[in-house]
């Protein structure tokens, strides 16, 4: 104790916060951590993206664009297309279902708000595997679904549900779901609700007051949801691998397949730095939204 | 009850059940005593047998142990100081960069990460195993530990603990050891916790940056999928959803809002 009695100046210099350099030394463990666990490896991809495929695989260093002007050849474009049109179906199916959802739990529910948020989330904690795993059960050649219709008798052959893209959106829709729910609450939560009565006072029936007050003012919620679902949805590639196709291959698998399989990883590096512009874009689209809804 | 109220209610409950429905069939038919998960055959708990015989599993189960205890071990003592810093020191230079960076975990793909780690590792020769690993899954672990610690903290600092003690003398240190520790320590707990549950639960990330050496529970399940649907992947399946669910109700039950409020004034 009385060691710690002949440091308390310093331990007290580092947490007391009146210099700059003790503030900035306490980030440094969490900071240099990011900086070499999650900024390196993002810029060496970058680095990456512009060099050349070498022989078996290795990476020369010579500068080129090959690897960005090859994402619109006609063998990859429309693989680029399918996961933009998939992560657009599943984000839009997850604003349509999740919106009502949030909104119940954040205008209808009193005491068990916390728990019902908590039991959105767990999903989310749930491995992937597991969730894809269940999927197969369920939608399997000699799954759940297709065992109980051939035993009532409504059907001879068994369905073909898995390995097409209704598998991979459900799979999708049901894993991101509560990344669009969860900012549509808290944007609902922040929503002063003496808006909402003003509407109704002014004459506005449930509707109006919904379409016209409530929707636009969590619009910036709107927009995080979606990104948070759109996003890692762009990235997936479990989903096309287990529960779809040849016709479902996503830039997911496209990019695993150049580090894992093809060791082209210039090109696979040069899509993540594409998926990577996509985050950025909407980064910045949603602070702007988040500005100017700050100043009405 | 209103109209709307009542709606509402089933609505949700229709949401909850399809969310749940496919986690609770695999839970279901791992105690189907049959061999393919056909038909419900009669109550077994033998593959939880099979499951603890097979030598690669259990290794499994013990390496994701280790990789989750050790990262959110650091990732929590990383979180707190982080967390403690955002919000105490009011003048440092450059919150908004840290805050930012401290969520972008959340935000960036994680195939995104796990190529960039996998590409990192190569380059300079890290060995692809336990601490690679470890190292990815702090990126992960550490917003939430800050999220969780950080609304403790500033709760903390709203009820102005930290001033009243030091005003009646103690000194900064004092202050953080002796009353921001112990009042934050349940919530410190619960910002552990879910790391421990991020941790164990990866799979992108760990699929492309583990070793041949360092298979984890997730990254066993997915090799075992490649080849079937077994009931032993449901058995293990089942123990990954019941450590999970353990983990959070422990990570709820710390951060309630009942058990922040014991303030001893």
């Amino acid at each position: 104790m009385s060691m710690l009695k002949k440091i308390d100046p310093a331990l007290s210099w580092l947490i007391g916060g009146r210099r700059q350099t003790a503030s900035q030394l306490l980030l440094l463990p969490a900071s240099a951590w990011l900086a070499c666990f999650m900024l390196a490896p993002i810029a060496l991809l970058f680095v990456v993206s512009f060099a050349q495929r070498g022989d078996y695989g290795a990476i020369s260093w010579t500068f080129t664009l090959k690897n960005y002007a090859r994402s619109i050849d006609p063998r990859y474009f429309p693989v680029l297309m399918r996961s933009a049109l998939y992560a657009s179906t599943t984000t839009a199916v997850c604003l349509a279902l999740g919106y009502p959802l949030a909104y119940f739990i954040s205008f209808y529910v009193d005491k068990h708000k916390n728990l019902l948020l908590l039991l959105l989330m767990l999903p989310l904690w749930t491995s992937c595997t597991v969730e894809i795993y269940a999927w197969i059960i369920i939608l399997g050649r000699e799954g759940l679904i297709n065992s109980l219709l051939t035993q009532i008798g409504l059907i001879d052959e068994p369905l073909r549900l898995l390995n097409r893209p209704f598998a991979v959106l459900i799979g999708l829709i049901h894993t991101y779901f509560p990344f669009m729910v969860l900012p549509l609450y808290s944007s609902l939560e922040k929503l002063p609700k003496a808006y909402i009565e003003a509407s109704k006072d002014l004459g506005g029936g449930p509707w109006a007051t919904l379409w016209r007050v409530t929707f636009p003012l969590t619009l910036p919620g709107v927009f995080a949801g979606c990104m948070l679902t759109f996003i890692p949805c762009m990235g997936d590639f479990l989903m096309a691998e287990f529960l779809g196709g040849p016709s479902t291959y996503l830039v997911g698998n496209l990019i695993q397949n150049q580090f894992l399989t093809a060791q082209d990883w210039p090109f696979g590096s040069s899509l993540s730095v594409l998926l990577i512009a996509v985050m950025m874009a909407g980064l910045y689209l949603q602070q702007t939204l988040e500005k100017k809804h700050a100043s009405w | 009850m209103r109209p709307g109220k009542l709606a509402g209610r089933v609505y949700a409950g229709l949401v909850y059940a399809a969310l749940y429905f496919p986690l609770l069939i695999v839970i279901a038919f791992s105690f189907n005593d049959a061999k393919r998960n056909l038909i419900w055959k009669g109550f077994t708990v033998k593959w939880y047998g099979t499951l603890f015989a097979d030598a690669e599993l259990v290794a499994a189960l013990w390496t994701s142990l280790k990789v989750a205890a050790t990262a959110s071990l650091i990732a929590t003592l990383m979180g707190l100081l982080a967390s403690y810093v955002l919000v105490h020191h009011p003048r440092l230079r450059a919150k908004r960069a840290y805050d930012s960076a401290l969520s972008v975990p959340l935000m960036v793909p994680e195939i995104i990460l796990g190529v960039g780690l996998l590409s990192l590792y190569t380059r300079v020769c890290f060995d692809l195993s336990f601490w690679g690993l470890v190292c990815a899954h702090v990126v992960y672990c550490l917003p939430f530990v800050v999220w969780v610690v950080k609304a403790r903290i500033s709760s903390l600092k709203g009820h102005s603990v930290e001033e009243a003690a030091m005003d009646l003398g103690a000194t900064e240190w004092q202050a953080f050891h002796k009353i921001t520790l112990p009042l934050a320590w349940p919530a410190i707990l619960a910002g552990g916790m879910l790391a421990f549950t991020v941790s164990f639960e990866d799979f992108v990330t760990s699929f492309f940056v583990a070793g041949v050496g360092t298979t984890t529970l997730p990254i066993k399940i997915y090799s075992m999928m490649k080849f079937g649907i077994t009931p032993e992947i449901n058995a293990m399946s089942t123990i990954l959803l019941v450590l999970t669910l353990l983990l959070v109700a422990a990570y709820y039950f710390l951060n309630t809002e009942k058990n922040q409020d014991q303030l001893p004034v």
